[in-house]
């Protein structure tokens, strides 16, 4: 029996969730679905801070959206310039008062470890909505719900990782999660991009089936069930040039499709720069909105559990 | 090279040979101002080769005694008072430290936020000395001899 076990809970890290956890909120989600108006009950007179030290506009907007999808409301800053810290006010500090105005709060932060660290002076759930290139767990959550939304299941898949393996968090999330599922999976990053060394160790561990790439040979799609594009964030790279250099390394389009199975879903965390075409965007493969929808569904599913309202 | 008794203070032995100039550098300089013997490479049956350190008038607290461990894995620490061992030490690394190590990663909340207390789960293999950040997650590996 799972219910009630996430209340007053903090969402730091997806390896803090059990397996039979992870596939409740999966459940949970499906069934705030079909509450209809009801689901404006869940967080009726609750208030979620949306705490964002460095820009995330999509992240931000998906939790804010999900809490009023639930009923609640919503307070918080998006960038560190307007908040305290420009005035010299501690993680610690901030955390222990917003706690104070906020029944549950999500949080961005540039330095890893962020979100845990603000867990430990939180009178309130934390949900961590990014902590620098280190973990994403809601994204990942709304990821493992997209590919039960759309691939019905997730042991005996075969997944493909295309793009910043080093700096993209949602990868390394992600792709601990999928290795408790049984799933096969295969990554393909430019030279200096891989998957750093604790996410390697941590796959090893798990005993998980996976292989790297440093180049895309067109047949390397063939076999996957689901692709996860990724885009190589500026702001992770000391230098315009290197940025540059690397950026155009591997763009998915129709052409490169063909090698593909006809149902290979197609998935970004968005915003996309040129690594998808947009002539992709109108096949049935492109499963980057519908991804952006489950994400939000998701994260109505965490707060509302979180809370304690289902 | 003659190594004297001390009536009071520390002698560091079986440290690992050529890393007694790493302990000595874990004490604050200003505590230095005293009597050091320090020999170097000298012969041991357990290790080849070791360091001794001698140093009067000095304690040692247990952040120091849990880097020294690190440094050199097999140090023993005895604690003169009146000419004699008091106390003989031989520390220990615990699976997890905290507070006496700081993460290398330069991007880890610990780094920004000093009143944190930095938090490492940590194991040896052969040599090298392994420890990986509980709060960003970053696994360092350092050699018998550095901490970082």
């Amino acid at each position: 029996m799972i219910m009630g076990s996430f209340t007053g809970r903090h969402i730091i890290d997806t390896a803090d969730l059990s397996n039979e956890e992870i596939l409740y909120l999966v459940d949970t989600a499906n069934a705030i679905q079909n509450m209809g108006e009801k689901a404006l009950d869940l967080a009726r007179g609750k208030t979620l801070a949306t705490l964002f030290w460095e820009p995330s506009t999509r992240t931000r907007l998906s939790f804010e959206a999900a809490m009023f999808n639930i009923g609640g409301q919503v307070l918080g800053f998006s960038e560190a310039q307007s908040s305290s810290v420009s005035k010299g006010e501690t993680l610690a500090d901030t955390i222990k008062t917003v706690s104070q105005y906020a029944d549950i709060i999500a949080m961005r932060h540039p330095m890893e470890g962020s979100a845990l660290a603000a867990s430990h002076f939180s009178d309130s759930p934390i949900i961590n909505g990014g902590d620098g290139a280190h973990l994403h767990p809601t994204q990942t959550m709304g990821d493992i719900y997209t590919l039960f939304k759309e691939k019905g299941r997730l042991e005996g898949l075969k997944v493909g990782f295309l793009g910043d393996m080093l700096f993209g968090r949602t990868i390394h999330t992600l792709a601990r999660v999928l290795a408790r599922f049984g799933v096969e999976m295969t990554f393909f990053s430019p030279e200096g991009l891989n998957i750093p060394s604790y996410v390697r160790a941590d796959l090893e561990e798990k005993n998980a089936t996976f292989s790297e790439f440093t180049d895309l040979e067109p047949t390397a799609l063939k076999d996957l069930d689901m692709l996860y594009v990724t885009r190589i964030q500026k702001e992770r790279f000391f230098s315009e040039e290197e940025y540059l250099r690397k950026k155009n390394s591997y763009v998915i389009n129709r052409k490169i499709l063909e090698n593909a199975k006809n149902d290979l879903l197609v998935l970004h965390p968005l915003p996309r720069n040129e690594e998808i075409s947009t002539d992709v965007d109108a096949l049935p493969n492109a499963g980057y909105f519908r991804q952006a929808k489950y994400g939000l569904q998701m994260r109505m599913a965490i707060i509302a559990s979180c809370l304690g309202r289902i | 090279m003659r190594i004297e008794r001390i009536k009071n203070g520390i002698v560091m032995d079986h440290i690992n040979a050529g890393v007694g100039i790493e302990i000595l550098n874990l004490f604050p300089k200003e505590l230095l101002h005293t009597r050091i013997d320090y020999a170097a490479f000298i012969d041991s049956p357990s290790l080849g080769e070791k360091d001794i350190i001698k140093i009067e008038n000095l304690n040692v607290d247990p952040a120091t005694l849990m880097k020294m461990a690190i440094l050199s894995p097999k140090i023993t620490i005895s604690i003169i008072r009146d000419g004699k061992v008091s106390k003989k030490i031989r520390p220990t690394v615990p699976p997890v430290i905290e507070g006496v190590l700081t993460c290398d990663n330069p991007k880890c909340v610990t780094r920004q936020e000093p009143y944190l207390a930095t938090k490492f789960k940590v194991s040896r293999e052969e040599n090298r000395f392994i420890r990986q950040c509980l709060y960003c997650e970053h696994i360092f590996q350092t050699k018998i001899g550095t901490l970082s």
